[in-house]
């Protein structure tokens, strides 16, 4: 049976995401959450931040869409997907995934494999912003 | 002839210093593959950064032989890295 809407839930957010929420869908017997933090360096630079872009509507769809295959795939009961869009100070939090199913280990593999594909497949970029002005 | 607007984004438009490039194909019904590398004649700073990208076309991923027409919205995805 292809998931539904109400077991994927997608949100793009301006800015730094707040606090996480209490998400523990009905029927749950495992939910695990993952926090994305920007990092105050990269490659050994200082860092102001990151800037997130993502093209609309293609970014949500595409989001929703990889949602419901990992759902699919480890049979999950949801997952839930929050981002980032503009700039987001290190530190700050700017992706969480939230993932619920009847065991442990599905919703850990699911976890990790939508981090994995996102990254390869979902038109979401990060800019990085250097401290000083340095491009 | 015909010139397709390309948009651009995150990594690759910061390289270009813009968010559209006007791409001239030669032919009047361009693949996506001549597309794309109309994109990087039109900017050869990005020409590089290319190999890996694909072109979405109305919101939809499509392949180097798919169509693009005029009117099409085209953007390079590219360089991704969310998260």
């Amino acid at each position: 049976m292809s998931p539904t809407a109400t077991q994927v839930e997608v949100q793009l957010t301006k800015g730094a995401l707040g606090p996480a929420t209490d998400w523990r869908p009905k029927g749950a017997g495992a939910v695990v959450q993952f926090e994305g933090v920007v990092r105050p360096t990269e490659s050994g630079r200082s860092l102001r931040g990151l800037t997130y872009e993502c093209y609309e509507p293609m970014t949500s769809r595409m989001l929703g869409e990889l949602g419901a295959d990992i759902v699919e795939e480890h049979g999950l009961i949801a997952l839930r997907v929050e981002h980032s869009i503009g700039f987001v100070a290190n530190h700050a939090v700017s992706f969480r995934l939230y993932v619920a199913s009847a065991h442990r280990k599905a919703a850990l593999a699911g976890m990790d494999q939508f981090i994995d594909r996102m990254k390869q497949t979902i038109p979401l970029w990060k800019v990085p912003e250097w401290e000083n002005g340095d491009d | 002839m015909t010139t397709i607007t390309v948009k651009l984004f995150g990594p690759q438009a910061r390289l270009a210093q813009k968010r559209e490039v006007l791409a001239a194909c030669a032919s009047d019904t361009p693949t996506a593959g001549e597309v794309l590398e109309a994109v990087g004649e039109a900017c050869p700073i990005l020409a590089e950064h290319l190999d890996n990208s694909k072109l979405a076309v109305n919101h939809e991923l499509v392949t180097s032989t798919d169509p693009v027409r005029t009117g099409d919205e085209v953007a390079v995805i590219g360089m991704l890295g969310g998260g």
